[in-house]
């Protein structure tokens, strides 16, 4: 049966700072899932979660929690860099993150999050 | 997506095979239109099942050379709801591949979701390419 995708994906495929990157965007109705491989593969899974207990509405802080994979400090930095301005523009929804990265550099994934940002679905 | 750019992505898929792919599909499940959404990345599917665009459980599982049932773990959801689980490990099995598996419907019977795992199949030998 020919199918009208019920949800919306972005996809972008990029060589950031030499590394061959691929970053799919998905929106569902009660979260964003944002993959970033440098592996093909889905790698760690973090659940970025807006938590509602916070003195100022408009910026709730972001915990992160390892669902799948390593559960080592960098990963939650690099998770609460990547997704924190997704979570933020949709209205403070869950995101999902899978990811496998070479290059966890600060320029790395500054330059991350501008591929994450042309794959704009929330 | 149109018949022509769907031979597009096919074709594209040919020359990247080790791109992330995305595919849509449905199905008529009794008197219900599931939506599939598949992404095939390296050695792993992700593939997320529901009526309505919510993402609410996550299984995975993989195959295991100490054991013929493949193994799974809950992610995400009510731990208690093995069907994301049983279904992940069904199409391990059957692929051999690391398989996320997002279902997303309160029909939990086992005869309908054994249409819905036959449907999953069917697709695969349609598109193999994209599982």
């Amino acid at each position: 049966m020919a199918a009208k995708p019920i949800v919306t994906s972005k996809q972008r495929e990029e060589v950031v700072r030499g590394v061959p990157t691929e970053v799919v965007c998905t929106a569902f109705s009660n979260s964003i899932l944002v993959v970033v491989t440098q592996y093909g593969k889905m790698g760690t899974l973090v659940s970025v979660d807006p938590s509602t207990i916070t003195s100022d509405i408009s910026k709730p802080s972001l915990t992160t929690k390892v669902l799948l994979g390593t559960d080592e400090p960098l990963i939650h930095v690099c998770a609460k860099n990547l997704v924190t301005f997704v979570s933020q523009e949709a209205g403070n929804k869950p995101v999902l993150l899978a990811i496998a990265l070479k290059d966890k550099s600060m320029e790395g994934i500054k330059a991350l999050q501008e591929l994450i940002r042309s794959c704009q679905v929330w | 997506m149109e018949p022509q750019q769907l031979a597009e992505a096919a074709g594209s898929s040919r020359h990247a095979p080790a791109g992330i792919s995305l595919h849509d599909f449905c199905g008529q499940a009794g008197e219900q239109l599931v939506h599939f959404h598949a992404m095939r990345l390296r050695d792993s599917l992700f593939l997320w099942v529901g009526a309505e665009p919510a993402l609410r459980s996550l299984a995975v599982a993989m195959c295991s050379p100490h054991d013929s049932i493949p193994v799974s773990t809950s992610l995400l959801g009510d731990a208690s709801d093995a069907t994301s689980n049983s279904l992940a490990q069904r199409l391990a099995r059957k692929t051999k591949k690391q398989i996320f598996v997002s279902y997303n419907l309160q029909n939990t019977d086992s005869s309908f979701i054994l249409h819905i795992e036959n449907r999953i199949k069917e697709e695969m030998m349609a598109f193999p390419e994209k599982f």
